[in-house]
This record gives C-alpha cells, sequence and structure tokens, in this order.
C-alpha cells in the first residue's frame, strides 16, 4: 500500500518528489518567489484594459481552477463546478445588496455559503464513482439555475445586476485577488502535503486498497469537496466582481467545463498546472481573436458562414485539447518540468502510465 | 386547466421524445458496457447525424427515411476513426482523460458543423409532415409514429445481434472480463470497433430522427448526452433493457413536469429524480452491481 | 428696363454662385485639411455568429460603403471629410460574462469614437456600463428593455430607486445612451390594441359571441429579461386601459427549451383566441409549426418584431399561412413598400448579399447615418460634443417610421428614446415563392406615411376560437 501511494504521488504530484523531475526544494523556493514578483510588478507596467480583462481573470480562474484541481486529486471529476461558482458570486454580491454588510465579509460567507451547499450536495454523492458524481453534479448546476431564475424576485437573476465591490477596479482589485489567490493555492498546497492530502491521493490512486487500509474513503472525499466548493464559491464572488456584473449565465456548462480545460492544459493534479493553465487559456480567450481577420481569407471554403475566425479557433483549441490529453497527458508543466531538467543537462526520463 | 386528452398527448411526446433517448442511452450503454468508456461528445454525434441526413435529403434529394440509413454508415464510419485516432489511446488511462478527450471532441464536431453548415436552424422535410394520425380528441404525427417503430425494429434486430452472432457473443464476453475473452483468443481491437461504431450508428439514426421531428443546429448535442447519461444510469449500467424503460421513464416524466408545472422545470426535475435514484439506489434500477 | 435689371442681376448671381462653387470645388474657400484628420472608428456591438448579429453586421457595411463611397463624415474641425472605420465589437453569445470584454477593448484598446448595437437587454445593460463609464457615445439598436435609458438617478433619466441592483449613479454617464429601437412596451402596445380592437370585433362577429365575452389570451415566452418584459407589460397596458382580453395561460419554458408540444398541449387545453409567442426567431417559428402541425391548436399565433429575418419565413414554410407578426419594419411586405427608401435598402442589400434583410439591420443602418448627422452637425469627434449633436438630432425617418415622421430623442422622462411606429403584419402562404410574404394589416394609418393598412385581417383556415 505505501508502495502504491509513493508511486501515485510521484505520479501525479511532482512537486512533491520534486527531485524525480529536476526541481529542488530549496529551487522551487525561489521560482516561486519569482513567479510572485513578476505577477505583483506586471501589473504596474500595463493598460488598464490588459488588467482588468487579462490579467485579473487569469488570477481568478487560478483559484477556480485549484479549487476543481483539489477535487479532482481525491479522484471526483465535477462536471458542474459553475454551480458553485454562481452560489458564490449571486450569494456575496446578494448578501451585500440586501443586507448592507461589507463586501469583504459578503465575499466570505458567501464562499461559506457554497462550501455549505458542497457539503450538502457532497453527502448525497461523494460515494459515486468518478464520472457518477460528474454527471450529478451536472445535474446539480441544471437544478441550481432553475432555482435562481424562479425565485427571480429574490435573486434578480435573469437581468442581472452589478455587483458591489470591495475595492476599486484597476490595480487596487487584481491585488486584492492575487492575495487571494495566493493564500488560496498555498493553502491548497499545505492540504495537499497534510494527512489529508495523503488520503486524497491514495484514494485516487486505488480507492479499494485505501478502503481495505482503513481509509474512510467517503468521508475523505467529502472534505475534498467541501474544500473544493469552498474555493469555487470565492472564485465565484471575486469573479462577479471582477465582471462587475452577476446573471444567471455563470451557470453556463461552459463554466463548468473551463476548470477541466485549465487543469488538463496546465497539469492535472500539479499545484502549478492551474497557474499555468489558467494563463494559457485566458490569452488565448483574449488575444486570439485577433487573428479572426486574418482568418477570413478562408471564407470561401466555408460559404455558409460570414465568420470563419471564431469556430475555426475553438475547432483547433478543441483538437489542441485532445492532443495535449494523447500525447502530453501530463499537461504542459510536464513538458517544462522536462525542459528544465534537459537545460540544467540531466535529462530524468520521468515515468509515464 | 388539465384535461385527459392533454394529459394522454403529454404521455405521448414523453414516449415520442423517450424513443430518440432510448436510441443515444443504448448506444452509450453498449460502448460502456463492453469498452468502460466514457463518451461525453455522444450527443455531439447525434448532431452530425442530423446534419449527415439533411445533406442526403437535400443534396441527393433522397426521401427522408432513407436518409437515415446515410446517416447511420456515415455516423459508423465517424466512429470507428474516433476510437482509433482518440479514444484507444487513453482507454484504460485514468477516466478524467476520457472526459477531457470528449470535451475536446465536442468543440471539434460542433465547430466543423458550424463551418459546414451555418449557425442556423436546419430541417429535414419528411414526406409525410402534415399527416396525422387522429385518434378523437388526441391526434399524432405520422413521422413520431414512424420514429417510434422504427426504434422498436432497431432494438429488435439489436436483440438478435447480441443473441445469435458471434459478434454479439464476442461483446457480451468482453463486456464481462476482457483479459478472460482475449485469452479465450477473442481479437479485443475488432470487438471495440465494432462496437463504437454500433454505438455511433445509433447515435446517427437517433439524430436523423431528431431532424425530421425537431429542428437542429450545431448545439442540439449537449444537452441529449447528459439526459443519455442520466438515463443509463437510472436504467442500469450497461443493461439495455434498462436503458429502454429508463428513456421512456425519463421522457414522460420530463413532459409530464412541463404540463404540471411549466417548461422552465423541465430539466431540473429530470435531473432531480436521477439525484433521487443514485441516493436510494445507487447502481440504477436494473443494474444489478456497482461498476 | 426693369427686364433688363433682373436679367442682369440674375446673370451676376449665377456668375458669383458658378465662381463659388468652382472656388468650393477647388477648396479655394477652405484651410487644407488638419493633420488630426483620422477616419472615424465605430464599434458595430453585435453576436455575429447569430442571424440576427450577421443581419446587423451586412447592414452596417452597406451603411459605412455608401457614407464612405461619397467621402465619408465631415468633420468641419479637420475641415475635411474622413471615412468611418468598422470596428467589429463580438459579443459571441451576448451573456454579460461574454459581452462586457470585448467593450471594454473596443474603448480603451481600440479608442472607439463611438458605439452602435446591442443584441439582448441583459448583454447590452452589462456591457453599457464601460460606454458609461468612458464617456462613450453609444447607439443602442437592440436590448427592448427600456432600462438601458432609464436606469440613472435622477427623475429625468429614468430613476430607479436607491438600492435597486440594476441603478446607475452616473447621471452625466447616463447621458451618452441613446436608445434607437422599440421597446417591449411598444410592441405590447401595438399587439393588444389589435386584439381589442381588430380582433375581438371580427370573432364577435364571425362566430356571434356576446360583446361582453372578452377575447381569450395565451401568452407563450421565454423566461429570461426580454420574455418577463413582454408579459409584464402587456397585462398591464390591458389591465390600466380595461381592454376586453382575459389571459388565460402564461406559460414560460427555459431558454434552452427546443420542442414545445408539452407546453402547447397545456395551452390548447386553456382553450385561447390567440396565442402571444414571445422569443426569437427559431423557437417562436418551432412553436408555430408544432402548434399546428403535433398539437392541432388551430389559432392565431402572433410573433414579436425580432422575428422580422429571412430564416423565420425559412423555417416556417407554409405553417406561417394567416399567422401575424408584430413589427416596426417590413421588407417582406412590399414592394412597393410602405416607405420609398425601404425600396432603395433592399434593393441594395439583396443585390450584395442575394437574401432580404432582417429587422435588426434596419435600426443598425438608420443608426450610421444618425451618427454621421450628429458628428457632422458637432463638427468635431469630441464625444461631449457629438453627444450634444445627438440629443439635438431632427433627421427625416429613415427605414424605422416614428410618430413624428422625423428621428427625435425625448428628453424627459423617456430619457434618449425614440418613439416608433409598429404594426401587425399577417403573413400570406406563395406558393411561386415557396415561401410566405407578408401584409400590413393594421393600424390603418401611419404619421407622415398616410396610408399603411396592405389588406383586411382575415382568420386563418380551420381556425377554432376558445370556449364560448
Amino acid at each position: 500500500m505505501v508502495l502504491a501511494i509513493k508511486e501515485s504521488i510521484a505520479n501525479t504530484f511532482g512537486f512533491v518528489k520534486n527531485e524525480v523531475v529536476g526541481f529542488s526544494r530549496s529551487r522551487m523556493f525561489y521560482y516561486v518567489l519569482a513567479a510572485l514578483a513578476i505577477a505583483a510588478v506586471v501589473p504596474l507596467f500595463t493598460s488598464s484594459y490588459v488588467l482588468s480583462e487579462v490579467l485579473t481573470p487569469m488570477v481568478i480562474f487560478t483559484i477556480y481552477a485549484s479549487s476543481w484541481n483539489l477535487l479532482a486529486s481525491s479522484g471526483q471529476g465535477s462536471l458542474g463546478h459553475a454551480a458553485f461558482l454562481g452560489i458564490g458570486g449571486f450569494a456575496s454580491a446578494l448578501l451585500v445588496i440586501k443586507l448592507g454588510i461589507p463586501p469583504i465579509i459578503g465575499l466570505f460567507v458567501g464562499s461559506v455559503f457554497s462550501a455549505v451547499i458542497g457539503l450538502l450536495i457532497g453527502l448525497t454523492c461523494v460515494r459515486l464513482k468518478a464520472w457518477f458524481l460528474g454527471m450529478v453534479t451536472f445535474g446539480f448546476s441544471v437544478i441550481a439555475v432553475t432555482i435562481i431564475s424562479q425565485f427571480d424576485a429574490v435573486t434578480g437573476g435573469i437581468m442581472g445586476f452589478r455587483t458591489p465591490l470591495i475595492v476599486e477596479r484597476g490595480l487596487p482589485f487584481y491585488y486584492l485577488t492575487f492575495v487571494f489567490a495566493v493564500i488560496s493555492v498555498f493553502a491548497i498546497h499545505l492540504i495537499m502535503r497534510s494527512k489529508l492530502g495523503l488520503a486524497f491521493r491514495a484514494i485516487h490512486g486505488n480507492e479499494l486498497e485505501a478502503k481495505m487500509n482503513g481509509v474512510n474513503t467517503a468521508k475523505y472525499r467529502l472534505i475534498a469537496f467541501v474544500l473544493s466548493t469552498f474555493f469555487a464559491g470565492l472564485a465565484g464572488g471575486l469573479y462577479a466582481q471582477s465582471i462587475q456584473y452577476i446573471q444567471i449565465s455563470i451557470f453556463e456548462p461552459y463554466y463548468s467545463f473551463l476548470p477541466l480545460m485549465i487543469c488538463v492544459i496546465g497539469g492535472l493534479g500539479t499545484l502549478e498546472g492551474p497557474i499555468i493553465g489558467s494563463v494559457i487559456i485566458v490569452a488565448i480567450d483574449r488575444y486570439l481573436p485577433g487573428i479572426d481577420s486574418a482568418l477570413q481569407f478562408l471564407k470561401p471554403l466555408f460559404p455558409n458562414v460570414s465568420f470563419v475566425g471564431p469556430p475555426l479557433r475553438m475547432l483547433f483549441l478543441g483538437l489542441f485539447l485532445i492532443v495535449i490529453v494523447v500525447f502530453a497527458p501530463k499537461g504542459l508543466t510536464a513538458f517544462i518540468r522536462r525542459a528544465y531538467a534537459y537545460f540544467r543537462g540531466k535529462l530524468v526520463t520521468v515515468k509515464e502510465q | 386547466m388539465f384535461t385527459l386528452s392533454g394529459i394522454v398527448e403529454t404521455l405521448l411526446w414523453g414516449v415520442a421524445n423517450g424513443c430518440i433517448y432510448i436510441l443515444l442511452a443504448t448506444g452509450l450503454n453498449i460502448i460502456f458496457g463492453v469498452m468502460k468508456l466514457v463518451n461525453f461528445a455522444h450527443g455531439q454525434l447525434l448532431m452530425i447525424g442530423a446534419y449527415v441526413a439533411f445533406v442526403a435529403s437535400t443534396a441527393l434529394g433522397l426521401n427522408a427515411y432513407l436518409a437515415i440509413l446515410v446517416a447511420m454508415g456515415a455516423v459508423a464510419v465517424i466512429g470507428i476513426g474516433l476510437e482509433r485516432f482518440t479514444f484507444r489511446k487513453v482507454l484504460g488511462t485514468d477516466k478524467l482523460n476520457e472526459i477531457f478527450v470528449s470535451l475536446g471532441l465536442i468543440y471539434v464536431f460542433e465547430n466543423a458543423a458550424i463551418l459546414l453548415w451555418g449557425n442556423d436552424s436546419q430541417r429535414i422535410v419528411s414526406p409525410y409532415e402534415s399527416l396525422r394520425l387522429s385518434l378523437g380528441e388526441v391526434a399524432i404525427g405520422y413521422d413520431r409514429i414512424f420514429g417510434v417503430l422504427i426504434v422498436i425494429a432497431i432494438l429488435i434486430a439489436l436483440f438478435l445481434l447480441m443473441k445469435k452472432t458471434k459478434i454479439g457473443l464476442a461483446m457480451r464476453a468482453t463486456s464481462q472480463k476482457s483479459d478472460t475473452s482475449m485469452l479465450m483468443g477473442i481479437n479485443i481491437e475488432k470487438v471495440y470497433i465494432f462496437t463504437f461504431a454500433l454505438g455511433a450508428a445509433l447515435a446517427g439514426v437517433a439524430g436523423a430522427l431528431y431532424g425530421i421531428i425537431f429542428p437542429f443546429n450545431p448545439y442540439i448535442g449537449a444537452l441529449p448526452t447528459i439526459k443519455a447519461f442520466a438515463i443509463i444510469i437510472l436504467g442500469g449500467l450497461g443493461s439495455i433493457p434498462g436503458a429502454v424503460v429508463g428513456g421512456l421513464l425519463y421522457g414522460i416524466a420530463e413532459n409530464t413536469a412541463v404540463y404540471f408545472l411549466g417548461g422552465i422545470w423541465q430539466d431540473a426535475i429530470a435531473f432531480a429524480l436521477l439525484i433521487a435514484v443514485l441516493v436510494l439506489r445507487p447502481t440504477g434500477l436494473f443494474g444489478e452491481k456497482g461498476e | 428696363m426693369v427686364n433688363k435689371k433682373v436679367l442682369g442681376l440674375i446673370v451676376v448671381v449665377i456668375l458669383v454662385a458658378a465662381v463659388a462653387v468652382a472656388a468650393l470645388q477647388m477648396n479655394l474657400f477652405q484651410p487644407a485639411p488638419s493633420a488630426e484628420a483620422r477616419p472615424i472608428k465605430i464599434g458595430l456591438v453585435a453576436c455575429y455568429n447569430k442571424a440576427e448579429g450577421q443581419d446587423m453586421d451586412r447592414a452596417a457595411k452597406l451603411a459605412v460603403e455608401e457614407i464612405n463611397a461619397a467621402g465619408g463624415i465631415y468633420v468641419s474641425e479637420w475641415h475635411t471629410k474622413v471615412p468611418i472605420e468598422l470596428v467589429e465589437v463580438n459579443t459571441e453569445d451576448d451573456t454579460p460574462a461574454k459581452a462586457v470584454s470585448p467593450v471594454t477593448q473596443a474603448v480603451t484598446e481600440t479608442g472607439v469614437d463611438l458605439l452602435i448595437g446591442g443584441y439582448t437587454s441583459a448583454g447590452t445593460l452589462a456591457n453599457q456600463v464601460v460606454a458609461i463609464e468612458h464617456r462613450v457615445p453609444y447607439i443602442i439598436t437592440g436590448a427592448s428593455s427600456n432600462l438601458v435609458t432609464r436606469r440613472g438617478p435622477q427623475a429625468n433619466y429614468g430613476g430607479l430607486p436607491e438600492g435597486d441592483t440594476r441603478r446607475i449613479d452616473d447621471a452625466e454617464g447616463m447621458s451618452y445612451m441613446f436608445h434607437y429601437c422599440t421597446t417591449t412596451g411598444d410592441y405590447s402596445k401595438t399587439v393588444v390594441n389589435f386584439f381589442a380592437e381588430k380582433m375581438k370585433p371580427l370573432l364577435d362577429d364571425e362566430f356571434g359571441f356576446a360583446e361582453s365575452r372578452k377575447l381569450r389570451l395565451a401568452i407563450l415566452y421565454r423566461d429570461d429579461a426580454f420574455g418577463k418584459g413582454v408579459v409584464s407589460d402587456s397585462k398591464s397596458l390591458i389591465q390600466s386601459n380595461n381592454l376586453p382580453i382575459e389571459v388565460v395561460a402564461e406559460r414560460a419554458y427555459p431558454t434552452t427549451a427546443t420542442t414545445f408540444q408539452t407546453d402547447l398541449t397545456a395551452v390548447k387545453a386553456a382553450k385561447p383566441d390567440a396565442v402571444y409567442v414571445v422569443d426569437f426567431i427559431a423557437n417562436t417559428a418551432e412553436i408555430i409549426k408544432e402548434g399546428q402541425r403535433d398539437v392541432g391548436l388551430n389559432t392565431v399565433y402572433i410573433a414579436v418584431e425580432c422575428c422580422e429575418d429571412p430564416q423565420f419565413y425559412t423555417l416556417l414554410g407554409n405553417y406561417g399561412d394567416k399567422q401575424l407578426l408584430e413589427s416596426k419594419f417590413a421588407p417582406y411586405a412590399g414592394p412597393p413598400y410602405y416607405l420609398p427608401m425601404i425600396t432603395t435598402y433592399v434593393a441594395s442589400y439583396q443585390q450584395k448579399y442575394n437574401t432580404l434583410p432582417g429587422m435588426m439591420g434596419a435600426d443598425t443602418y438608420d443608426a450610421f447615418y444618425i451618427a454621421k448627422d450628429a458628428i457632422e452637425r458637432a463638427g468635431s469627434v469630441d464625444k461631449a460634443k457629438v453627444r450634444d449633436a445627438l440629443e439635438s438630432t431632427a433627421m427625416d425617418q429613415m427605414l424605422i417610421m416614428t410618430q413624428t415622421g422625423k428621428i427625435q430623442f425625448s428628453t424627459g422622462t423617456n430619457y434618449h428614446e425614440i418613439s416608433a411606429v409598429t404594426f401587425i403584419e399577417q403573413l400570406v402562404w406563395n406558393a411561386t415563392l415557396g415561401e410566405c410574404r407578408s401584409v400590413i394589416v393594421y393600424p390603418e394609418t401611419a404619421p407622415v406615411v398616410g396610408t399603411l393598412k396592405q389588406a383586411d385581417f382575415v382568420l386563418p383556415e380551420g381556425y377554432q376560437p376558445g370556449s364560448t
């Protein structure tokens, strides 16, 4: 059993057994510092558009994808995480508007509310297999959007409304989300290194074996679910503020699939995967439309569409995803690690499965 | 407000919609049963099936019902390609990888359909579109009756295929124990290709029927997939009778909810039902034991 | 003598005029164009992958080509004409999450001088905030909710109560919003008046109903801001004007619905005289078809004006015969058309795109000329000056009829709105074309245009009234 756990750690959590893939712990520390410094300084030199529409979403989606990643590392795949993003967003904004509490308190209470709902859903379904759970969570996101629009008089969800801000948009809001992201990612890092994380990974590696060795799998899966929905709710509260507007479209499958895409592209089950994935996905989302006009020369090939750019881009995004899963199942992070190891002149073969 | 004929009609709509779900769910269930593969892009095969039938009936001038055969063949071929070039690569690795590949496929299929046929809604014109069979106060269109008959015929054929043919036997053997069946000389790869093609072909037929009854666009695949999954969970994994009963139940539950509570509850009630079944009987109505 | 003097005077006048014209032509009186002169950037906010967005895009390109072919927009501050540069602002599915970012980019990165467009109310209410904050004039040609110009803090900006989540406290910013579109109130009014004035007397006559019998109306609507807006406006109009209409069924369905037979079965059980379908193109066409084909609900269906699009006619096929469409622009009701300008527009649109235009594009087309007019009167691209000029717009009506025959944005309680004329069309199956065409059946006349009605409203074949 110990061996199995060690193996699963080595396979999915390169950052714990980092020597295997070429990072030493003290080096890791400097890289983290450097990354933090870049993330803290770059916004000072960008335009307000880049700051609020590119960098801020990158940071918020890092929290959101990390929450999904945490759940996935306990072997549970949610296909309806948008439900918790939306619940967190609506709860934190409505609490402030209806009860007049300060937005920062609203954000916390909203996240806790999301976690409470997560607990209730989790109680009914953590015993289910990974993709059963996926179905239930997806179903729950449909139910959540129906309830929010049915109680439109209270929630205002159909037309949507402006969200109250904790701090002014722009630099202050960016740094606020940045601080939250650092705290969240660090908290998740600590969780994953604790006994709790060990149990999660044991369940992910081989549930039956974990069970036989006396791990109360249902309990740990429920804990993972609640923690994950808390962070998803936090991301939702921040996201609603970052676009300054919340409406039921936040429950759309797009937002449920987003953390999957981010984690797969960045590297599933790693700490930095969600960060790298968010940077890539948001950058693609914001900057790739720029090539649309250049793609328009292909129009004669497709007489039924007036703009070939958007569908063509999305098609290639889909192919990109498949190629990554098929040929680089550990995401781009693994590539970066290997490239790093290569340049260090000590190419280490990573055991791939 | 609610009349008896209204309730009877609602049940009829439930059965007719349920038939499309049955085809989709049966295909998914066969693939899952034999290959233990989760394909969330199955509904996109339905969507492609509708477009293939649409092209066959408009460009080639085929009768709408003959176009179903074209859709069936074409989507089966696409299915073979999918199995060979994507799913085979991730089969047996982490279950999440299958979900990721499906997600990529959803993007690929939807956007390819947009590029080829545009965003606008299309319809397949059936020669029997305006004909209705009148049963007193209730009347039902011929196209829906044909749809139900086609589904029954396909299910019978499927039953015979599974029970009476060699490949059917091989599929059943593989679904029970793939390692052992390999030892017994069954070519697993062949069985997998056939299984996936069969599942895809069923989705192609479902798509063509969908296109005859409803208007369609490149985005119609997503919700039926999720519903089909709900149905196979409801009916029991790997169980074909379960998919049939589950599909009918689901179609009826959905339409009854619309009739009595209003259309906005359609999806929510159906999923609430699913969650309730999962909590009370985690293996589904017909499932013998969990995966 | 007198004649000679007059003649001489005329000759002198002609000579002077000729010289002046020649001088003008040769730019003798004009200073050289300013070095600051540059193309005017106008952003078109639309969901480019929907039929309505395509229509808006086509109409915008047509208007821009026409204006640029005539030299562009004259900006007196720059002493020259400059072309329009069309900036595509794609809001994808127009949900608030997708609708804001591209507008932010257009405003803060591309630096558009003016925005035109907007599609759904929710999307526009979200993205107009960017324009409000950055003081960019925004001629909103979509969004049927009147809130887009009435969410300000003061009485004359609508004035939502304090604490309302939709309220904008920035009154100055709100003054940059202009709504060149009909609102849910406008079309509800035309629809309920048509039922009360035209259809009820016809039913009483045809089926011998008592005067006291109210017209039984069923409303089937999409569960969003747009659907709810139409329903609540229609109901309050019926109530406040005490119209002889009874709403016998009111059913909402989710925006994701694709099939409606069960909802229609329930509507049929309520025995309505007419069904008001509040949705966009594809769903409305499907409801009208399923109602007749599958449910056997042989009644009068009335669709909302956003269905005025070629796709609607294609999807309906002969199920559209004798059904109704409330509209403000009728490319299918001619030629000849009630406004000569529509003839020209339809012809050039058809020539360029090989299809008839839709309704969303018509507002957009007009809006580019409104923008041109305002910038030329402002003599500048300064946003505050353009806003002032837009406020004092007084052009002749173009593709959309207004109550005064002039394009004027109201001030006061209805801030920066137009008062459009809406009407009811009846679709008529045309076997030769294999598609429906339409005739205007209500109202009889419109200001300036005169006679508007083209034919009498008739009940569809096999029409069955609701219970007696």
